[in-house]
């Protein structure tokens, strides 16, 4: 098995006409540019669009990404970036394209390679924070969520709420550390 | 929320409980295909005509600048389709000629003395003009979305 290639790597060889090391980096980072979009409340149509521009952008910008092995967070990004243009029905084009860095740590969780860093922060959480979250990543409702955790359905918003408060002040511990 | 829809975005990406579909991902991998060697790309420019193009109102103007070209592009949906009317200026000289692209359709328009060309009937979403000149880099405008 040959190692994967780095993304700084595949970048260039998209520059230089190279459709192979495009597709690979549509397998690493399609994923998640999906699951930004859908994250900022999009439908599929129009998180299919947000993807898409994304993509599009890299395209226009394939020789100019300031910072080649950064390209996944590049594409979180602008993936964010169109789709909250979506949302705000912005005319096209307006206002002018710049990327926001948002320190959030919930952005940096999704915009860089963080999922397996999140799972694991959530495996260390009490109960019932860590089955709730376990849960809810399953798209599970607040019945089934209720029933399995042997709470009232109406506590379940309020505890999830306290338990991705723990999440994050977790993760922003870890990127402090880091 | 949107802080805490990211966190459960991030946990249904790590559950693989939302996966991309299939057709985005090929979506995605075709638009390759899209990109046009050499090309300088035109950015938005801000114009008094160019406000609101919104879709479903009546047309939009969108201005894009580079390289010494203009082009106005006025944009039109109706019935769930697009047309586009538009203008190069300066005329980019004899043999000149415009693609009006979309990531399933590309419409290859000469233009006409003044600069002008019409395409109707392309699908919405994205959208964008290449313009070729004999001799000089081909000068494509930003990508932008249509929609109804």
């Amino acid at each position: 098995m040959h190692e994967p290639r780095d993304p700084a790597e595949l970048l260039k060889a998209a520059a230089e006409d190279d459709q192979t090391a495009w597709d690979q980096l549509e397998s690493r980072f399609g994923p998640r540019m999906w699951a930004v979009a859908r994250a900022c409340g999009l439908n599929a149509t129009d998180a299919a669009d947000a993807v898409q521009g994304a993509w599009l952008r890299l395209l226009e910008n394939l020789h100019t990404i300031r910072e080649p092995s950064g390209v996944g967070a590049w594409l979180a990004t602008t993936t964010r970036r169109e789709a909250l243009l979506i949302i705000r029905k912005e005319p096209p084009g307006f206002p002018s394209f710049d990327v926001v860095h948002d320190p959030d740590p919930a952005t940096v969780v999704l915009e860089a390679d963080g999922s397996r860093l999140l799972w694991k922060t959530v495996s260390a959480l009490h109960e019932p924070c860590r089955t709730l979250l376990q849960l809810v990543a399953t798209d599970m409702g607040s019945q089934q969520v209720a029933m399995r955790l042997g709470m009232p359905v109406g506590a379940v918003g309020p505890t999830r709420i306290r338990c991705l408060e723990k999440l994050r002040t977790l993760i922003s511990l870890q990127e402090t550390v880091q | 929320m949107i802080n805490d829809e990211y966190f459960l975005a991030a946990l249904r990406l790590a559950a693989g409980s939302d996966p991309i579909p299939g057709h985005v991902s090929a979506a995605a991998r075709d638009a390759f295909g899209l990109r046009v060697s050499q090309a300088v790309t035109a950015a938005p420019a801000d114009c008094a005509a160019t406000r609101g193009v919104r879709g479903g109102d009546g047309p939009g103007m969108v201005r894009f600048v580079a390289a010494g070209l203009t082009f106005d592009l006025e944009v039109t949906v109706g019935d769930g389709l697009i047309d586009v009317a538009g203008q190069v200026f300066p005329h980019p000289g004899e043999g000149s000629h415009v693609d009006v692209r979309t990531p399933h359709l590309t419409l290859t328009r000469r233009l006409a003395r003044t600069g002008q060309f019409a395409v109707t009937g392309l699908p919405p979403g994205w959208l964008s003009v290449v313009c070729h000149r004999p001799g000089l880099a081909p000068v494509q405008t930003r990508w932008v979305r249509i929609r109804p």
